[in-house]
């Protein structure tokens, strides 16, 4: 298998007056699994489509590994993809459908068996595929996206209406696809989702890409070098802090949030200026919080370099107050 | 399920055959696994087959002759001549005949043709043997001439020359057979000379306006023709019948008819010619009541001129409504087609628009983005699956259904084993291509209910205005071949024969196209259902 | 009740589906109609046996196509994208929902039918006239002065509406779009076909007096009334008992089987 990228450049789409894609551009690197993330009517779906050539875009190109999808002669085997797991026709069995996909590809039963194995779905295979659960149509879904054993793999929304053990499997399969050197393009419109399983993340809004970066660059970014103290005596700590030019909020019952002074200097001043605290620690933003903030702002975003971060190991990281 | 254990990339597909191949085989799969679509298959191959063993079984007879217990099917049967070609044949007409050995030649001068034939301006015309008087007249293809005859034998070889009431002079052989001579009507002023030479068994038509000047009209080859025959005059008549415009109901209207014709300048030349004329009225004696057939015959000589009156025809059998016997064709037996079409396309849609319904024509074209092929692909397995189930249902429908009507008494007229297997392998491709429009509305209409009723009502109904007479003759011939009704055209079995006066219902068995010219009528439509598809396909985000 | 018809009607009148099918039963059965007088003529001295009401009315054989449309889909669209469900939970007497889509129906298709009806009557009194149908040739008049012409074009507008709801019936028993209009076209055109080609007088008989189609159009015969197999008022309430039965059968498998 050479490694197989999925390259988007410059896709354009309008539905009537709607515009579903502006501009929309990025790659898709193998060997680690990128999140496509953004809002309900964002684009994630039509960008899908079109790379899957089926949807035609009024401007740009998708390709994957270098071509145009509809031009791959066994396109399953470059790439699979999951758009939508109720695609099944009711009364067809997972075997059945799994066949004639395989048999348009140029594979053989063989390698149905052994998706469906893989799969776990032996046990519901030659059922009718009308009376699976949703986990189950998932798990079928993903044995389709398998079947060509492609170096490229696309799933839109694999989490949605999993239970939360569906969810634990889910990103133990995708990182392992990763580590196999696979390109996985993951969308979702829940940040949280990808948390713990995105290597890269593509955040759009509006049609475009707001952000195309890492995982850890998106986090130091959004945390910035705010500092989370926690005080009886918040005032008296406002006051001294404000004095060393930081700016200070108050985030809590007794919580200030500090930014513009690192956390050490906020404990010599506060040290120094008698004020009693219970805890300082550096401030670490959730990607949920990162991806609110730029998708609500949908302005244009620059990672901020190598962030080091310095406020890290003073304190645990804990969840902020909203 | 266990991460990591799906086999690594590059590993582990094995790769079988390749191109649409692999793509027919992937949607054949697709087809048989839906069990419903499956089973409406094989119920439009029962119900084709049981609508059709239903018709050809209702057209039983009966008949009851003074004296006698009342009869049915068979029983009632007149002796069904065959020509010389197999064909069921009408022989019936009066003969002044002497045998001939040898070569020889036959001339007469016809100088009067006339007849007379049922009022059929008064009501009640149709109604035979209850007497209506007979007006003056001739039916288009009354008939006078000469004739060499193989035999006595009703079905047995001759060529005629023969003068008709509307259609000229005409040369006819072995039923079937069908020359023009002069053109024009017998007067007094303008008779007609007509001569038939034998040699051999070759025999050569002659006509003449002035009996100087011949004309050949035909050559006519009858194999086997035995030493003695017989020739002379004849006379014949068939029924009158008038077919007037008109709908929602029966328009036709017929009755006996009888014509006279009237010779001079008789001639026979040969060996064993013995000059004396007998008369013998061939095909009399069936049992009138099958058919209103005026059984009015006679024979003078005088002075040289002879009068011959007769009545019946001499042609081939063709169905519908004018046919003195009780007629059946072999595709009766198939119009459960209709039912079969119906149930094939409502299946062969859903092939299609079940796909857009579920959403999974994303996985289809996910992993065929050649989107022609998979239309290309879903047409052929539809096309196929319903060729298959069309010739199990004809196969079985014919084998079932003819042996039915036979032994109910009605006559199936004899086709050729090829027109046969044109009329089987006709409907079942018939139901292909009407599955592949429908495959093809499908895929451009992407919605059940309007597909299903474009495809069945542009078959169907052309086919049903025109059997039950709802529209007019001109416009219903017409829908019948431009509409993908024509198609039905490949179902025809009996000819139609010029030189007989019949009807032209579907439901009688005749379109207005010939059977291969009809079928490509449907099969344009299917092309053209085929490029809509394709094109809209192409152009559309799915 | 009410409520269910209003809620029905509102479901019908936001998607435009519906309003072109209504425009097309119009449109296709006067202008059928139109084109069926307008290619008959009876030329002086010919006996032509014409049912002139029947035929200003032929375009009756093809709206009831549009017809049988309209009703399928009007509850095979609802079970085909599963918004059968939020209907049934919204409304939950089940029978009380096809009630009501019955009486949108065909409160609908009476209209479209009156409109259509009226256009085939008007074009056969203007053309038919002049095409040699007069009465002094003894042809009635397709037009309000005559009685059974009326009967005939009143009771065509009834047809269309049986048709509908012999049509949302067998929808309603049979739940998939595509099974259902073929179901439904079956017993629309086929019973005609079959009395094509059946010579059987007896079976011929049966099939002119029970089968909805041929049974329901002879409400349209205003001619040689005496040689009908059944009169024109049985006729179409032989096609009307189809109807209730079809309904009934709906009604009862909406009931029974799980949406």
């Amino acid at each position: 298998m050479q490694a197989t990228a999925i390259e988007v450049n410059g896709l354009r789409k309008r539905f009537g007056p709607a515009v579903a894609l502006d501009g929309m551009t990025f790659t898709v690197q193998p060997g680690q699994v990128t999140g496509f993330v953004g809002p309900n009517g964002a684009g994630k779906s039509t960008t899908m489509r079109v790379i899957l050539g089926l949807d035609a875009p009024d401007a740009g190109v998708a390709l994957v590994g270098g071509q145009p999808y509809a031009s791959i002669r066994r396109p399953m085997c470059r790439i699979g993809s999951l758009l939508d797991a109720g695609a099944l026709q009711p009364s067809r069995s997972a075997r059945n459908h799994l066949l004639w996909l395989a048999h348009s590809q140029g594979l053989g039963a063989d390698r149905v068996d052994e998706v469906i194995q893989q799969a776990g779905l032996d046990a519901v295979a030659r059922r009718r595929a009308g009376g699976y659960s949703l986990g189950m149509r998932q798990r079928l879904g993903i044995a389709a996206a398998m079947l060509g054993n492609p170096a490229a793999i696309m799933l839109d929304e694999p989490f949605n209406g999993m239970d939360p053990e569906g969810i634990v499997w889910m990103r133990g399969f995708l990182r392992a696809l990763a580590r196999e050197g696979r390109a996985v393009l993951v969308s979702s419109h829940l940040m949280s989702e990808l948390q713990d399983t995105a290597d890269h993340l593509i955040v759009v809004g509006r049609g475009k890409v707001i952000a195309d970066t890492t995982v850890a660059s998106l986090l130091a970014a959004a945390s910035g070098d705010r500092v989370r103290l926690r005080t009886v005596a918040r005032s008296q700590a406002a006051a001294v802090l404000a004095a060393a030019g930081a700016t200070v909020a108050a985030s809590g019952q007794d919580e200030l949030t500090i930014s513009g002074l690192p956390a050490e200097r906020v404990v010599a001043l506060l040290a120094g200026g008698a004020v009693p605290f219970a805890e300082v620690s550096a401030h670490r933003a959730t990607l949920e919080q990162a991806y609110l903030d730029l998708t609500s702002e949908a302005v244009e975003f620059r990672p901020a370099g190598p962030v080091s971060g310095p406020g890290s190991a003073t304190g645990p990281a804990r969840e902020v107050a909203r | 399920m266990s991460t990591g254990t799906m086999s690594r990339p590059g590993r582990g597909a094995v790769r079988r055959s390749d191109g649409f191949g692999q793509l027919l085989h992937s949607e054949w799969i697709k087809f048989r696994t839906v069990r419903g679509w499956v089973i409406g298959m094989i119920v439009a191959a029962i119900l084709t087959i049981l609508l059709g063993v239903f018709a050809a079984g209702g057209g039983g007879i009966s008949c009851q002759q003074p004296g006698r217990p009342p009869q049915t099917g068979k029983a009632c049967l007149p002796y069904v001549p065959h020509g010389p070609g197999g064909e069921v044949v009408t022989d019936s007409f009066n003969f002044a005949r002497q045998p001939l050995t040898g070569n020889g030649t036959i001339t007469a001068r016809l100088i009067a043709l006339t007849g007379k034939h049922v009022d059929l301006s008064s009501p009640g015309g149709t109604e035979a043997g209850s007497g209506p008087g007979l007006v003056p007249g001739l039916a288009p293809w009354s008939k006078a001439g000469l004739v060499i005859k193989q035999s006595l034998h009703q079905g047995s070889a001759y060529a005629a020359m023969t003068v008709t009431g509307g259609h000229g002079v005409r040369m006819q052989w072995n039923y079937t057979g069908d020359t023009a001579g002069l053109p024009g009507r017998v007067t007094g002023t303008s008779p007609r000379w007509l001569r038939l030479t034998r040699a051999g068994d070759v025999i050569t038509g002659y006509d003449s306006a002035d009996g100087s000047h011949w004309t050949k009209v035909g050559t006519v080859h009858l194999a086997g023709l035995p030493a003695t025959v017989q020739v002379g005059l004849f006379a014949t008549s068939p029924n009158y019948s008038v077919t007037s415009q008109s709908f929602g109901g029966s328009s036709e209207r017929g009755g006996p008819s009888e014509a006279t014709g009237v010779f001079d300048h008789v001639r026979l030349s040969g060996a064993a010619a013995s000059g004396r004329w007998s008369e013998t009225a061939i095909g009399s004696g069936g049992p009138a009541a099958l058919g209103p057939v005026s059984r009015a015959t006679g024979f003078s000589q005088a002075h040289g001129i002879y009068t011959l009156t007769g009545s019946g025809d001499i042609a081939p059998v063709v169905p519908g409504p004018g046919s003195m016997l009780p007629t059946a064709t072999v595709e009766q037996s198939l119009s459960g087609a209709f039912l079969g079409l119906i149930a094939i396309v409502v299946v062969a849609t859903m092939f299609f628009t079940a796909e857009y319904r579920r959403g999974l024509i994303r996985t289809t074209f996910a992993a065929t983005p050649h989107r022609g092929q998979v239309l290309a692909a879903k047409a052929v397995v539809g096309g196929a699956v319903a060729f298959v189930t069309g010739l199990v249902a004809s196969v079985i429908a014919i084998a079932i259904g003819v042996p039915l009507e036979t032994s109910q008494g009605q006559v199936v007229l004899p086709v050729s084993a090829l027109t046969e297997a044109r009329v089987v392998i006709g409907t079942a491709a018939l139901l292909a291509v009407a599955a592949v429009l429908a495959v093809a509305l499908g895929g451009a209409l992407r919605r059940s209910a309007a597909a299903v009723t474009l495809a069945i009502v542009t078959v169907v109904l052309p086919f049903l205005l025109t059997a039950l007479k709802l529209f007019p003759p001109a416009i219903g011939s017409w829908l019948l071949r431009v509409t993908p009704a024509a198609g039905l055209a490949i179902q025809q079995s009996i000819p139609r024969y010029p030189q007989v006066a019949t009807t032209n219902s579907p439901a009688g068995g005749y379109y207005p196209l010939p059977p291969f010219a009809g079928f490509a009528v449907l099969c344009c439509w299917a092309a053209a259902a085929l490029a809509l598809a394709y094109f809209l396909m192409r152009r559309r985000d799915v | 009740m009410k409520v269910a018809l209003h809620a029905e009607w509102t479901k019908l009148r936001t998607v435009p589906g519906p309003a072109w099918l209504l425009l097309a039963i119009v449109a296709l059965t006067a202008g059928v109609s139109a084109a069926a007088v307008g290619a008959t003529s009876c030329p002086p001295g010919l006996r032509c046996p014409v049912d002139p009401a029947k035929l200003s009315l032929t375009g009756v054989q093809f709206g009831q196509a549009v017809v049988a449309v309209l009703a399928v889909l009007m509850i095979c669209s609802e079970f085909s994208n599963g918004m059968i469900r939020v209907t049934f939970a919204a409304m939950p007497a089940r029978p009380l929902v096809l009630a009501a889509k019955a009486s949108i129906l065909a409160g609908l298709v009476l209209a479209a039918g009156i409109i259509a009806v009226a256009g085939s009557v008007l074009a056969g009194h203007l053309i038919l006239p002049a095409h040699g149908f007069t009465a002094a040739r003894g042809f009635h008049a397709v037009w309000v002065t005559y009685g059974p012409s009326m009967r005939a074009a009143a009771g065509s507008v009834l047809y269309l509406g049986l048709i509908a709801l012999l049509s949302l019936g067998v929808a309603a028993m049979v739940r998939d779009s595509a099974v259902a209009i073929g179901a439904v076209l079956a017993v629309l055109y086929l019973f005609p076909i079959i009395l094509a080609f059946v010579t059987n007088p007896a079976w011929q008989h049966r099939l002119e007096r029970w089968t909805p189609t041929i049974a329901g159009l002879t409400i349209q015969a205003t001619t040689g009334l005496r040689s009908l197999a059944i009169s024109p008022w049985d006729g179409l309430g032989v096609l009307g008992i189809w109807a209730g039965a079809a309904l009934l059968g709906g009604a009862l498998t909406l009931r029974l089987r799980d949406a």
